[in-house]
């Protein structure tokens, strides 16, 4: 089955995708890897009679360090990232999370910019993003600008994106000096769903085993992927007994919003905050 | 569109229109029926193919983004005649039964295996995630990729 008929812009350089995107008003699409759009496409749940590629944008691959802070260029491939050696070496819950997306033939080819402009609430990469405080630069007609990745995700399958606004790349500071990372996805079917419930977690003990810093991101749970900032709360200043834990999960199922579909009720969902959120903080007091 | 790449080896030079995915370049461009149409949403993983060593769903990507890339087929596994080691290994293990699934097991497992050539079996596990068999139950597969794994014999 083809897909749609469209016509392909290939621009070849960030200011000519900006320009290509701005004549085309609403009836535009990127396309970066692809794996999102062509399926749309196919389903005919999108229709757009052009299509702009960023693929010729070979700057937009880079991953490199940006002073102290990770910097992913809007092209890179999660199969990129999850392999990248700086990556994983300064920011292994960034590189687990990548690592965690659908299938390896699927992380070929997306890309991270693509993964956070779709705006998917059950992202793999996003709360880990979350949890690193990242900054998502955005590049359009206007000019460039820089938005915490918090402010990004505006609502459903909706990012704070402007007509025209093409995301270039995101920085990511470092974790807290000695901070423990992880992330957990759960899928109640298959391996490569996305996740019904996916956790990332950044802690940093002191030397009591108290909690002095505490960021959790949550996927999956809510219109957008979200920080579980009362969760958090409950956890700052604490030792991880049992029972804290506990609280803290609660919290986080309390403050989620989740919704209701084919993979799972709100109610399963919440009660799945419930557990993977405590035993990813088990894992990590450990 | 003009596109120029490498197929199996050797320079392709061809047109496509611009809504072609790899897919359709293959399959009806140049009639290489070897990959597979199968779900067309990146799910099932007949379609994969390599492109510079590393697997891609064929359906899933535009034409234009293989432009200047490597890319090999089921039909490019085979080398003057001789079946890859791969392909030997799923014959004689009784890795395809239907064979749908095939071109994209093959496929996956040469990435994983030009990658990791003493690959664990998880590790073939996990490269051969999102190619869906619907006959073998995947064991006979798992045991003939191992077997055809060069650090491992």
């Amino acid at each position: 089955m083809r897909l749609h008929p469209f016509r392909l812009v290939e621009p070849e350089s960030l200011s000519e995708a900006i320009d290509a995107v701005a004549r085309l008003d609403g009836e535009a699409r990127l396309v970066a890897g692809g794996t999102a759009i062509v399926p749309m496409i196919r389903l005919g749940l999108v229709k757009p009679d052009r299509l702009v590629s960023l693929n010729r944008l070979s700057p937009l691959t880079r991953i490199a360090l940006d002073g102290t802070a990770l910097e992913l260029g809007a092209m890179a491939t999660l199969a990129d990232i999850e392999r990248s050696p700086v990556a994983r070496d300064g920011w292994p819950l960034v590189a687990e999370a990548a690592r965690r997306v659908a299938t390896p033939a699927i992380r070929t080819s997306a890309t991270i910019g693509g993964n956070l402009a779709y705006a998917e609430a059950a992202s793999d990469p996003a709360p880990a993003l979350l949890c690193h405080d990242a900054e998502v630069r955005v590049a359009g007609p206007g000019g460039e600008r820089v938005l915490p990745i918090a402010r990004f995700f505006r609502g459903f399958y909706e990012a704070a994106l402007e007509p025209g606004e093409i995301v270039t790349a995101v920085r990511v500071p470092p974790a807290p000096e000695g901070a423990r990372t992880g992330y957990v996805k759960f899928t109640p079917r298959s391996a490569e769903d996305r996740p019904l419930v996916g956790v990332a977690a950044l802690l940093v003990l002191d030397e009591a085993g108290r909690c002095r810093e505490a960021r959790i991101g949550l996927g999956g749970v809510a219109p957008t992927p979200i920080r579980a900032g009362r969760a958090e709360a409950a956890l700052r200043g604490e030792a991880l007994s049992d029972a804290t834990v506990r609280a803290a999960a609660e919290t986080a199922a309390q403050e989620a919003d989740p919704l209701s579909d084919l993979m799972g009720s709100a109610d399963y969902r919440r009660e799945m905050i419930r557990v993977w959120v405590r035993r990813l903080l088990v894992r990590l007091r450990a | 569109m003009n596109l120029t790449f490498t197929l199996n080896g050797r320079p392709c030079a061809t047109d496509a229109p611009d809504h072609w995915t790899v897919l359709d370049l293959l399959r009806d461009g140049l009639s290489l029926m070897g990959t597979k149409y199968g779900c067309g949403e990146g799910v099932c993983g007949t379609c994969t193919v390599l492109a510079d060593g590393r697997p891609l769903r064929a359906c899933l990507v535009l034409a234009a983004h293989v432009r200047g890339r490597e890319l090999v087929t089921v039909e490019g596994l085979e080398v003057d005649g001789r079946l890859d080691r791969l392909q030997t290994a799923f014959a004689e293990l009784g890795a395809a039964q239907c064979g749908f699934c095939t071109p994209g097991m093959l496929l996956s497992a040469k990435a994983l295996l030009a990658e990791r050539p003493a690959p664990t079996e998880d590790e073939v596990r996990e490269a051969l995630a999102g190619n869906l068999c619907r006959c073998t139950g995947y064991t006979k597969i798992v045991e003939a990729v191992l077997a055809a794994a060069p650090g491992r014999s």
